[in-house]
């Protein structure tokens, strides 16, 4: 019995704990929100930040050019930055949870290369197809086709044949290294300014965001957020192996694809409005399983805040780097590796063995 | 009967050897025929013609100076063989290298790059074209192929002293590998960012691997290291075949894995700076070559090693024609054309593959 009690009030530790990470994420989350909205080169504290976007929200605006600054530019830069971390550091600890490979992110389907092509393609094309978009709204409509693509491919070749999460991997890859392969052709025959264009856009950065850009991310990374919520009993079970899912009621098949739609299109959402951010979707999730272990219904919370937090932060940094700002995506990697780095070091061996 | 099971068992294995043998020697000519046939492509001479050329030069035969003739031998000498012999080198090179590192890995998917070797060369080769930062002189047109050498074991020296604190599992060092492959390359597209147009297309160009601008110059160095690291694999081949069968039974056959492990992830690291620190990063080649020879000969890497090489060599070879054929729409260059033929090779082989084990 005493045991048993021992055993009891360990578990209830050990859940407060995953408990209190989470909680301490979302506070940060907050905290850094505020904060990157007083980060740049237009000074001003907290406080006035928060007045003048209550100045803006009651229609009295004292200062017209802070609240173009604050509330036209940074205010939607932090949400989308808080979408986004969220959206990506989600995604990849579902899809290394399912695909049980440390190394997935939610670029392993080959999202990235997807929406790069679309990318590359409308920025070549420099017009749009359709009457009423602009190119830069193309190039938006042309990443979010494209990036699907791949998934498609994967669908195709997964549905009627027997499919190892091993195999679905290989077949990412290698869709992955056609798009590249075309991409960098297209690259290398452009010209020299087009070519700085993509390369600008591949790397990834949130400078550009606006309020336009907000609703279809946000719309698609909570109802995709949701839905893995809504399945993590399932996706808990996928880990466990494709043979112990099945005698426990899940069909690992049907359900690891499933998954990988869903994170595919919450990821292609977010992408093609900032490019590929990278490196978050491998780190986030690792980090957050240090504190709170792999079991679902805690890692997805975990892990969306720790990337939001994350992305936050690396905006600010990014934002200040330099006489124009960086990207983002540069940023989040060079401070991300070291983190990963010492993460494994200190942990000696990975979580995964 | 048991003694007559066994020499069936022979006799089939000895004839698996023969035809293994066969199919080495099957490349090596095929690899002698397209390299020479690749060396009359886009010259504008027919076969025949530059066979005389070269034979002639190789023979020693007096040419009047500036004649037609002298114009022809060095058009060809100078300009078209040095970039076939470095796809050739280049291609055997990476192929080997592609070998090796599958075997230590342990991991099909393993190429030469996974350990943050091109990420490294890049580096070193982005900052020389457009910070011109060098550890040589820019000027004198090494220092980009310096700094991408030294950059290149800039990874590698990182990973081995890593590798003291968290142990050489391959599962480990991929994982190290891709953590600074992401670092150096976030690094490069920070320095690329700030270029300008014409810098950044030249910094994108040397990415993507080449071998038009060889010359004769570039290559002591390549063909030296190719040559020994061949040698010296050939010769640890057994011990790549006991590392495949898993840490354990390694050891138990008496293998010292992480010393040996350790030795492969040097001798790599340094025959692939000398060949990418020319050409630049030419993908897909280390980690199609060897899936495609273990297809035909099994995994037995006595076979696999020389296969390779000479498989590598042949299509990076048949890769440069492709890429000097095609210069009427633009520069396409042989990095191109090789993932162009990689990707859907790559594809073919896991499709097609029925389970994870078969090529290991």
């Amino acid at each position: 019995m005493a045991e048993y009690s021992n055993s009891k009030e360990e578990y209830y530790r050990l859940a407060r704990r995953k408990r209190m990470f989470a909680v301490v994420c979302m506070v940060l989350t907050v905290v850094a929100f505020f904060a990157s909205l007083t980060v740049g080169f237009y000074k001003v504290s907290i406080g006035e930040a928060i007045g003048i976007i209550s100045d803006h929200l009651h229609g009295t605006i004292s200062d017209i050019q802070a609240d173009s600054i604050i509330f036209n530019s940074r205010l939607p830069i932090a949400i989308f930055a808080i979408i986004a971390g969220a959206a990506l550091s989600a995604g990849g600890a579902v899809m290394q949870t399912i695909l049980r490979n440390p190394l997935a992110d939610p670029y392993t389907m080959g999202i990235s290369s997807g929406a790069s092509l679309g990318a590359t393609i409308a920025i070549i094309m420099g017009t749009s197809l359709w009457a009423g978009f602009s190119n830069s709204e193309f190039i938006v409509v042309m990443a979010f086709l494209f990036s699907l693509i791949p998934v498609g491919v994967i669908l195709l070749f997964s549905i009627k044949r027997k499919t190892t999460s091993t195999k679905i991997i290989l077949i990412g890859i290698a869709v992955m290294y056609m798009f590249s392969a075309i991409v960098s052709l297209l690259m290398v025959t452009a010209s020299e300014d087009t070519l700085s264009e993509i390369y600008a856009w591949r790397v990834g950065t949130l400078a550009l965001v606006s309020w336009g850009d907000i609703l279809i991310p946000l719309v698609g990374t909570v109802g995709c957020l949701t839905l893995l919520m809504v399945s993590n009993r399932r996706i808990n079970v996928l880990m466990s192996g494709a043979n112990c899912a099945q005698s426990l009621g899940v069909d690992p098949k049907r359900t690891t694809l499933i998954q990988m739609v869903i994170i595919s299109v919450m990821t292609a959402v977010v992408v093609s409005f900032c490019g590929t951010i990278g490196f978050i979707g491998l780190v986030g999730p690792h980090v957050a399983r240090i504190f709170v272990g792999s079991e679902s219904k805690m890692l997805i919370p975990a892990s969306a805040a720790f990337g939001s937090v994350f992305l936050l932060v690396a905006n600010s940094i990014a934002s200040v780097s330099g006489p124009y700002g960086l990207p983002v995506g540069v940023v989040s990697a060079i401070i991300g590796c070291p983190l990963f780095i010492f993460i494994l070091i200190k942990m000696r061996r990975n979580a995964w063995k | 009967m048991e003694s007559k099971e066994y020499e069936i068992e022979k006799q089939e294995y000895h004839a698996g050897v023969v035809s293994k043998i066969l199919f080495i020697i099957a490349c090596i000519v095929v690899l002698v025929v397209v390299t020479t046939l690749s060396c009359s492509v886009g010259t504008g001479y027919g076969f025949l013609e530059t066979f005389g050329i070269l034979w002639d030069h190789i023979t020693g035969v007096e040419l009047e100076f500036r004649s037609p003739e002298w114009w022809a031998d060095y058009y060809v000498w100078n300009n078209v063989v040095p970039g076939v012999v470095m796809a050739l080198v280049a291609g055997a090179g990476l192929a080997l290298a592609g070998t090796v590192m599958q075997s230590m890995m342990e991991n099909p998917l393993a190429d030469p790059y996974t350990t943050g070797i091109s990420s490294g060369a890049c580096l070193g080769a982005v900052s020389a074209i457009i910070m011109g930062f060098s550890f040589a002189t820019v000027a004198s047109g090494m220092g980009i192929v310096v700094n991408a050498f030294i950059g290149a074991l800039i990874p590698a020296v990182i990973v081995i002293m890593l590798v003291r604190y968290v142990g050489n599992s391959p599962s480990t060092m991929i994982l190290i590998g891709t953590a600074l492959s992401f670092f150096f390359n976030s690094m490069v597209t920070l320095i690329m960012i700030t270029a300008d147009a014409a810098d950044l297309q030249s910094a994108f160009l040397w990415q993507i691997g080449s071998v038009s601008k060889a010359a004769w110059s570039d290559l002591p160095l390549m063909v030296a290291m190719v040559i020994i690291s061949s040698i010296l694999v050939q010769a640890v081949s057994t011990k790549l075949n006991i590392m495949s069968l898993g840490e354990n039974s390694a050891k138990s056959l008496g293998l010292d894995v992480s010393q040996f492990r350790m030795l492969c992830l040097i001798l790599v690291s340094i025959l692939i700076a000398s060949i990418i620190s020319f050409t630049g990063v030419i993908g897909f080649i280390g980690l199609v070559a060897p899936h495609m020879v273990r297809y035909i000969v099994g995994g037995d890497n006595k076979f696999v090693v020389p296969g390779s090489i000479l498989v590598g060599a042949i299509v990076l070879v048949i890769a440069d024609v492709i890429s000097r054929s095609l210069y009427v729409f633009g520069n396409v260059p042989i990095g191109i054309v090789m993932s162009f033929i990689g990707a859907p090779v790559f594809l073919y082989l896991i499709v097609r593959r029925k389970s994870q084990k078969e090529v290991f």
